[in-house]
């Protein structure tokens, strides 16, 4: 990505050099062409091997600043989703729980582990966490949770067996197919307008 | 390709005209319904304008120069096409998202769900009383609280516009201080801290000599405020507006007794007169007079006639039955000329046999033949309003009525409603309000005390004198002789730069406050953000120095905030008058709610009008041209002249933005052999001013109109330089300042310059666009004015089994005011493309109110019509869509898919109303920091390439429906609103869902004035207009000249 990012840096720059003048458009395509090769082998050699199809994000599990453990808290601990996730059955977004949900139960629950006190200094200090988004949809696409949870669709439709994953990944490709195949099922009686997902 | 499509529209439109049918090659200008024209040009059939016409777009990206490096922008766009197809070979991951959770859940956040406070926003002269929508604790919309008795959820262009200037990027972040040389002249700005302020301010306060130079304010609190530390420092009080009101206070009291402004019920009027008030656009309380005003136009067969006698083209006029150009030196003799008709000739009234009325009225005997108006018209107005006794009102005031005699011409009005009994049932003196207190004499009255060196210390809040005050009063060499200056404003402006401190205000919308909107009506003022710099309420400001001087009343000195003053100030001064017999937190919590409590005052009575007033009532002698000044919808004084929506929306009459100029009258223009845009040089009261012009129809051939409000030099990036300062050619007379009547010497410098007048870039060919009829027409044929087609369908065409959305709007009661299409942009974040591209045809408007002119054009009448997407059943954009990007969806409304788009622009091509934009640039972009924070995250914002248009704020439409599906209920009709519907102060928009009967759309549809536009290709529109019904006694419209289609 940043290969690409400099890419494109670079034309911008270019784009200054006037092209009337010779040298410097000369100039600027041997840039380009050593760019174009470089671009390639960079982009080729840093593929994520979770990555299925182009462009899209299937089995993405970043790192995340906590090793929050989903199975751990689900099947084990039986705490049903919108425990956290409240705002589900209410918003477009469903909310990443703030730090005082966590700490309802960690104030007094596993309090020696060093990733629970770094939620607690987080906490105290009136900080927060920045956990890196999993799952993106463009811009241009207005999803929303309330809309699903209400016509009774589970979170494991979309986001896969959450209950068993240690750290998440994104189940479904969320690309456009995979939420129109659902939409077309007649049984689902969902619309198809295009303005139901962009506006 | 346009020139193509042009003819098959003209072919299809000529099917009755056999002779011109089959000469199709060029649409020849003859074949234009000439009695609708959009602008001068159009109507005189210049052939630059034809061809402007025909070409429909006005430029083609070859003609595209801007790119800001010189390379040729093909040549780019295929060297980036390969890098793409490169790049897009490879794997790519969207670059690392964040998600940064709360600390703490507030209780009261919902993502995604917009939380609503009820505020009030007050412009110097207008209260309206406010919802504004935030998300996530930033402020993003600001609309009408529909529980507010005047406004009804109606709010104004500049009301919601302010949202902009919160999100400024020139507003200073803190207290700053400006180091004045010897000459007062600002050598540096540093930053300053609050308690170097404090200290510095505090010491120079016990030294006496303090005056708060303030604008009008009408909250109660923060005059209790002022009042005590008054009373602590021994200080003076002065308020001062640009557009004060005060010719109508003087007059009531020469009149009457008592200086007040009264309140005005143009609903309950049958017959208004306006001298130059321009209640509907800028004059007063322009959304609570429009809803009046419309109000009594509803029923169509008991409507209200206004008539204007108009010293400019006004909105106000421009809405007229009946309109009278005049100038300015004219009002008194039309007031007096009307009096004289009714009390002298006719002798109607009270005063009918007094010796001393008649004396004072008969000079005015034969003052019809002066105006360009049939004597007949002027008696069958007396006639009326002598039948409508009572029931009738006369208003004069504004800018354009200030000339030297602006007090008589009060005291003439006063006079007439007397004679009409009026006073007491339209005009309404114990309702009076009372924020409106701004004064020119108590300004001139500070400038002598400055100049004798009495006043030390002024604090100047919520009013830029040093831009808004015409210099010839000497504000600017009297401030400098007082030892410390304060001022509360946003930035380092006109006075600030005279300052020695900047003490910068909260924004209203992050300060607490509340109003007196009318006599015994509160509203509250809360607040939608926390502060985002390091500012400090005025009020608490105040309450400091008390404080730390140890000066003033108790409640002064106690309270560490304003809120807990107010709060204080509410339950010992507010809620014994409006909130009786409740605890007062639930009286607290009820204003909160509500946003507002008490009702207004009645039992108005007539009152005695003293007759000798009248003697001083003198018929104006003029010569030459006259200037009259006038405020404009979008820019009112010129103090929120730093937002870029209210430079760039079209003024309502002359359609220009970006720029003031000199409109002069056509016959004008060709004695001075002027066209359009050439620069004039103006000298008036000694000062020179070179404008640009502007040929206006329907302007009084010695009338020379300028608006003031630009050429702002200190406001910031936007506004700095755009038009020209004409505060500084008002003159000044017995301390009160000449707006109107002066005498203007011209010079014509020959000099070009360009106007950007969006109008003329959508002309829709003369068909049948605008319907209107008169009301004697109307009540003979419901659907007078109205050419039916006959219609056929080769097929069914699609069934919509559930919602159908559309829109129907009553041209009969649009007024032109424009507050839609700030909605709109508000809403769907609908960029500012500047004067530059304006003049290229690439304003973005999703909906624009097309202003045509009727009739002769030396006398022109206007008719407005807002233009949205007709979201046309049969949509011509949609065929022609090579990649599907604009689709019908199963609810009827035409869907555009930005991500789908790849810019092609046929369906703008195909559009028969010329509704689609196409974004030229990334002008998201553009957008600096924090004004992105403006922006709706519900609508998605476009990038460079991609069509837009109106989407019948699907997103609205999307939110209703889940609601109601998570409330499991029905949707209510009315429960979804459009934000152009939401804001209309004429409830001229009505939307909503045609499929079910009982709906107000489909009762509106079934309107015997409805049509649609351009019916007979049957496009199948979903938006419906009803016909202009005009009350102004004539057998058929005055302009019925047999066009193509009558």
């Amino acid at each position: 990505m940043v290969s690409l990012r400099a890419s494109f840096a670079i034309v911008r720059n270019m784009s200054k050099i006037r092209i009337g003048n010779n040298t410097s458009f000369r100039l600027g395509f041997r840039v380009m062409l050593v760019m174009f090769a470089a671009l390639t082998t960079l982009t080729l050699s840093s593929c994520d091997k979770f990555q299925p199809g182009i462009g899209y994000n299937r089995g993405y599990a970043p790192e995340q600043p906590i090793p929050f453990d989903h199975s751990l808290h689900v099947s084990q601990n039986k705490i049903q989703c919108q425990y956290c996730h409240n705002q589900v059955e209410r918003s477009r977004d469903s909310n990443i729980p703030a730090l005082s949900t966590c700490m309802n139960c960690h104030l007094t629950v596993k309090t020696d582990s060093p990733w629970i006190q770094k939620v607690r200094d987080a906490y105290d200090k009136k900080k927060s966490i920045e956990w890196v988004k999993v799952h993106m949809l463009p811009d241009h696409v207005q999803f929303n949770h309330s809309a699903h949870i209400a016509r009774g669709v589970n979170c494991q439709t979309c986001h896969g067996p959450v209950e068993t994953m240690q750290r998440i990944f994104q189940f479904s490709d969320l690309s456009m197919g995979w939420c129109v195949n659902c939409h077309r099922q007649p049984e689902n009686k969902a619309p198809l307008n295009c303005s139901t997902c962009h506006n | 390709m346009s020139d193509t499509h042009q003819h098959d529209h003209d072919h299809d439109h000529e099917h009755d005209h056999s002779a011109d049918a089959s000469s199709a090659s060029v649409p020849a200008p003859t074949l234009r319904d000439p009695r609708y024209w959009l602008s001068l040009e159009d109507w005189a059939k210049d052939p630059e304008f034809q061809k402007m016409a025909e070409k429909e777009f006005m430029s083609s990206p070859l003609q595209e120069s801007d790119g800001e490096d010189g390379w040729a922008r093909r040549e780019f766009l295929k060297l980036m096409g390969a890098s793409l197809a490169m790049a897009s070979a490879g794997c790519i991951r969207r670059p690392v998202q964040k998600i940064v959770p709360y600390n703490k859940q507030p209780e009261e956040v919902t993502f995604t769900v917009p939380n609503l406070y009820t505020s009030t926003y007050f412009d110097g002269s207008e209260a309206l009383g406010l919802l504004v929508s935030t998300r996530e604790g930033r402020p993003l919309k600001i609309e009408g609280n529909p529980k507010h008795p005047l406004n009804k959820g109606a709010t104004s262009v500049r009301a919601q516009a302010h949202i902009l200037s919160l999100y400024d990027p020139e507003r200073i972040k803190g207290p700053q201080r400006n180091l004045l040389n010897k000459a007062k002249t600002n050598r540096d700005t540093i930053s300053a801290k609050w308690d170097d302020v404090d200290d510095a301010t505090v010491k120079q306060l016990n030294k006496g000599g303090v005056v708060v130079l303030s604008g009008a304010i009408n909250s109660p609190a923060t005059r209790a405020v002022i009042g005590d530390f008054c009373q602590a420092f021994g200080a003076k009080h002065v308020t001062w507006e640009p557009l004060a009101h005060e010719e109508i206070r003087h007059g009531q009291k020469a009149s009457y007794g008592e200086a007040l402004v009264p309140f005005y019920r143009f609903d309950k009027a049958k017959v208004i007169v306006s001298i130059g008030a321009d209640f509907l656009g800028t004059w007063m309380m322009p959304t609570t007079y429009t809803r009046q005003f419309s109000a009594g136009r509803k029923d169509i067969e008991k409507m209200n006639k206004l008539v204007v006698f108009d010293p400019h083209y006004s909105l106000t006029g421009a809405n007229a039955d009946v309109r009278i150009r005049i100038k300015p030196s004219q009002q008194i003799s039309v007031v007096m000329g009307l009096a004289h008709e009714i009390v002298v000739k006719k002798g109607f009234g009270r005063f009918a046999g007094n010796a001393s009325v008649k004396a004072a009225l008969e000079p005015f005997a034969g003052v019809v033949s002066q105006l360009k108006m049939e004597p007949a018209l002027f008696v069958k107005l007396a006639e009326d309003l002598i039948a409508n006794k009572g029931k009738s009102l006369v208003v004069a005031g504004g800018l354009p009525t200030l000339t030297a005699q602006a007090q008589e011409l009060q005291i003439a009005v006063n006079f007439l409603n007397s004679v009409l009994e009026n006073d007491g049932e339209t005009i309404e003196s114990k309702n009076s309000l009372p924020g409106l207190t701004a004064s020119y004499s108590e300004m001139a009255d500070l400038i002598d005390s400055l100049n004798k060196g009495t006043v030390k210390t002024v604090i100047i809040h919520r009013t830029n004198p040093l831009y808004s005050l015409p210099p010839s009063f000497g504000f600017k060499d009297a401030l400098k002789k007082a030892d410390l200056v304060l001022y509360t404003g946003d930035r380092n402006d006109e006075t600030g730069l005279q300052s020695d401190y900047l003490i910068p205000d909260h924004h209203p919308l992050e300060n607490w406050g509340d109003a007196e909107i009318g006599r015994g009506l509160f509203s509250i003022h809360q607040p939608t953000i926390r502060p985002m710099y390091d500012t400090r309420s005025f009020e608490l400001s105040l309450m400091t120095w008390g404080y730390l001087a140890k000066k003033g009343p108790k409640r002064l000195q106690e309270f560490e905030t304003f809120y807990d003053y107010l709060r204080q100030f509410w339950k010992t001064d507010i809620q014994p008058k409006a909130g009786k017999g409740k605890s007062f937190d639930d009286f607290w919590d009820e204003a909160l709610q509500d946003g507002v409590v008490g009702t207004q005052a009645s039992g108005s009575s007539s009152r005695t009008f003293k007759t000798e007033a009248l003697s001083s009532v003198k018929p104006v002698q003029s010569q030459g041209f006259e200037l009259v000044l006038h405020p404009t919808v979008a820019m009112g004084d010129g103090s929120l002249a730093n937002v870029a929506w209210l430079h760039e929306l079209p003024d309502p009459v002359t359609k220009i933005c970006w720029d003031n100029y000199v409109s002069v009258s056509i016959a004008t223009a060709e004695a001075l052999k002027l066209k359009e845009g050439m620069l004039l040089e103006l000298t008036v009261n000694g000062v020179t001013k070179e404008l640009p012009t502007h040929i206006q129809p329907g302007l009084h051939d010695d009338v020379l109109a300028v608006a003031v409000g630009y050429g702002r030099t200190q406001a910031g990036k936007v506004a700095n330089g755009v038009g020209v300062n004409s505060y500084e050619m008002v003159g000044v007379k017995k301390g009160q300042a000449i707006y109107a009547g002066a005498f203007v010497e011209v010079k014509n410098t020959h000099k070009k310059y360009l106007l950007a007048n969006p109008q003329g870039h959508h002309t829709m060919e003369g068909r049948q666009i605008v319907v209107e009829a008169t009301l004697k027409e109307y009540l003979k044929n419901p659907s007078a004015g109205q050419h039916k087609h006959h219609i056929f369908s080769i097929w069914s065409g699609h069934a919509y089994n559930g919602h159908k959305w559309a829109m129907s709007v009553d041209l009969n009661s649009c007024t032109g005011c424009n507050a839609c299409v700030v909605a709109c942009q508000s809403e769907n974040n609908i960029p500012v493309v500047g004067k530059k591209y304006v003049i290229q045809g690439r304003e973005m408007y999703w909906i624009r109110v097309d202003r045509y002119y009727v009739g002769d054009p030396a006398n022109a009448q206007a008719v407005f019509q807002p233009l949205m997407c007709q979201h046309c059943d049969n949509a011509p954009c949609e065929s022609v869509c090579p990649v599907a990007a604009t689709v019908h969806s199963d609810e009827g409304l035409n869907d555009m898919i930005y991500n789908r788009c790849v810019g092609t622009r046929y369906c703008a091509n195909n559009c028969p109303y010329k509704v689609r934009r196409f974004n030229w640039f990334n002008f998201a972009k553009l957008i600096e920091k924090p004004m992105h924070l403006a922006l709706n995250p519900d609508v998605t914002v476009r990038v460079r390439g991609v069509m837009e248009k109106c989407s019948f704020c699907v997103h609205r439409i999307k939110a209703g429906k889940t609601k109601a599906n998570l409330e499991k209920r029905e949707l209510v009709d009315g429960e979804i609103k459009t934000a152009c519907q939401q804001v209309c102060p004429t409830d001229a928009i009505v939307f909503g869902d045609v499929n079910n009967p009982k709906s107000q759309v489909a009762q509106m549809f079934k309107d015997k004035r409805g049509y649609a536009l351009l019916e007979e290709f049957h496009a199948a529109p979903n938006v419906r207009y009803q016909a202009k019904i005009r009350n102004n006694d004539q057998e058929g419209t005055a302009h019925d000249n047999k066009g193509s289609h009558s």
